[in-house]
């Protein structure tokens, strides 16, 4: 992949005013050179400015940031210049999931899995929008309400923002409520709280043995994201991520207040 | 006995609030070098947080969010923080009053100079 960032980058230098900004910038961003890829993109889009798959590229930049709204505003855009654009329409569709609006959800990857009716990603993420609708599939009729009786949208209300997500795992690193969705629209969940199985106990062992008290949370940093953990009851333990632009400060009271969204909800199921 | 990791973990210890500094390989949690105040365990502690940070890399993985630079534990008489490079992670166990901005800031600088320690030898 390298490879190809130094080719294209030689290719742009050659000609600026070619198409090239496109792969180019995408390569870069699965590189995870998010800021890099921002500068050729808008660069490019500057000689460029109706072209649909620049705007994707921007777009699918903003939603690695965890900027959703912006991200959502480019595809918008996609769309205008483009009518069905299978990326534009799959990345709308999963922003909207992501802020649980479920009925435009189910229409864009509708038409994003008409459009590209192989793909098996966009079927995929259609399907865990259509799962999460009522068992009526009376799209229309689905109120609000249900929504929020849905264990993955237990934290829907106490996030303030779309780029922020939050998880429940029980001691073995089940998902208890909350969802994590990836940028295809899958939930992966139940993957990132396999990885996290065990934590509570080693974060315990380590804060005793080093004599430090109760550890009340991990945070650690990503390349795009902020990631907060705190124990939650019965060994369990909650899962915040938010985008780098997120203040610390606020990452800290989502994490109290989802924190305690979850001890009431568990209480209520234990009552 | 120095090894090249000594100078960027004295340089570490030296902070204000750090009670210890360790490289330690991610995969198993043995320890690379320390340098420890009297009376901790270096092993059990690098253990632990290799395997807390290797939890988190693999976690954000999962998710696509890219790797993890900085990972902090934090209790009420003091944190753990940790900061891969490689196969290696570098851990400091500070106390609760310490500077975490100051000292993320200098893991962060050690950190891109493990690769090149850990290519080097003994002194």
């Amino acid at each position: 992949m390298a490879d190809d960032v130094s080719r294209l980058s030689d290719e742009l230098a050659r000609d600026p005013a070619s198409l090239v900004f496109v792969p180019l910038g995408e390569a870069l961003r699965r590189q995870g050179q998010l800021d890099l890829a921002q500068r050729v993109a808008v660069r490019g889009l500057e000689r460029h400015p109706h072209l649909a798959e620049g705007h994707d590229l921007l777009a699918r930049i903003a939603a690695d940031r965890g900027e959703l709204q912006r991200a959502f505003d480019e595809w918008d855009m996609v769309l205008r210049l483009a009518d069905g654009h299978v990326g534009a329409l799959r990345g709308m569709g999963f922003i909207c999931f992501q802020q649980g609006r479920l009925i435009e959800a189910e229409q864009y990857l509708s038409a994003a899995a008409a459009a590209a009716p192989a793909d098996e990603g966009i079927g995929q993420a259609l399907a865990n929008v259509r799962a999460q609708m009522s068992p009526t599939s009376e799209v229309e009729q689905v109120p609000a309400a249900d929504v929020s009786h849905d264990a993955r949208f237990l934290f829907a209300d106490v996030l303030s923002d779309t780029d922020q997500t939050a998880l429940l795992l029980d001691r073995d690193g089940l998902v208890l409520g909350g969802a994590y969705l990836d940028l295809d629209g899958n939930d992966v969940a139940q993957e990132v709280g396999a990885e996290l199985s065990g934590v509570t106990d080693a974060a315990r062992r380590t804060t005793r043995h080093l004599a430090l008290g109760d550890w009340s949370s991990i945070v650690f940093e990503t390349e795009v994201a902020v990631v907060a953990m705190a124990p939650s009851p019965d060994d369990g333990l909650l899962v915040l991520a938010t985008s780098r632009a997120t203040p610390l400060g606020l990452v800290r009271r989502l994490l109290d207040r989802c924190g305690e969204r979850a001890a009431r909800w568990l209480g209520e199921r234990a009552a | 006995m120095s090894s090249q990791f000594t100078p960027m973990l004295d340089g570490l210890t030296r902070q204000r609030g750090v009670r210890a500094a360790l490289v330690a390989s991610e995969q198993d949690g043995i320890v690379v070098d320390s340098s420890i105040q009297v009376g901790q365990s270096g092993d059990r502690v690098a253990a632990l947080a290799a395997s807390l940070y290797r939890k988190a890399r693999l976690s954000a993985r999962a998710a696509h969010l890219g790797a993890v630079s900085f990972m902090q534990l934090e209790a009420p008489n003091g944190r753990v923080c940790a900061v891969g490079a490689g196969p290696l992670v570098l851990i400091v166990v500070a106390h609760a009053t310490a500077n975490v901005g100051l000292i993320r800031v200098e893991m962060l600088r050690a950190a891109t100079e493990l690769p090149a320690l850990a290519g080097g030898g003994a002194a």
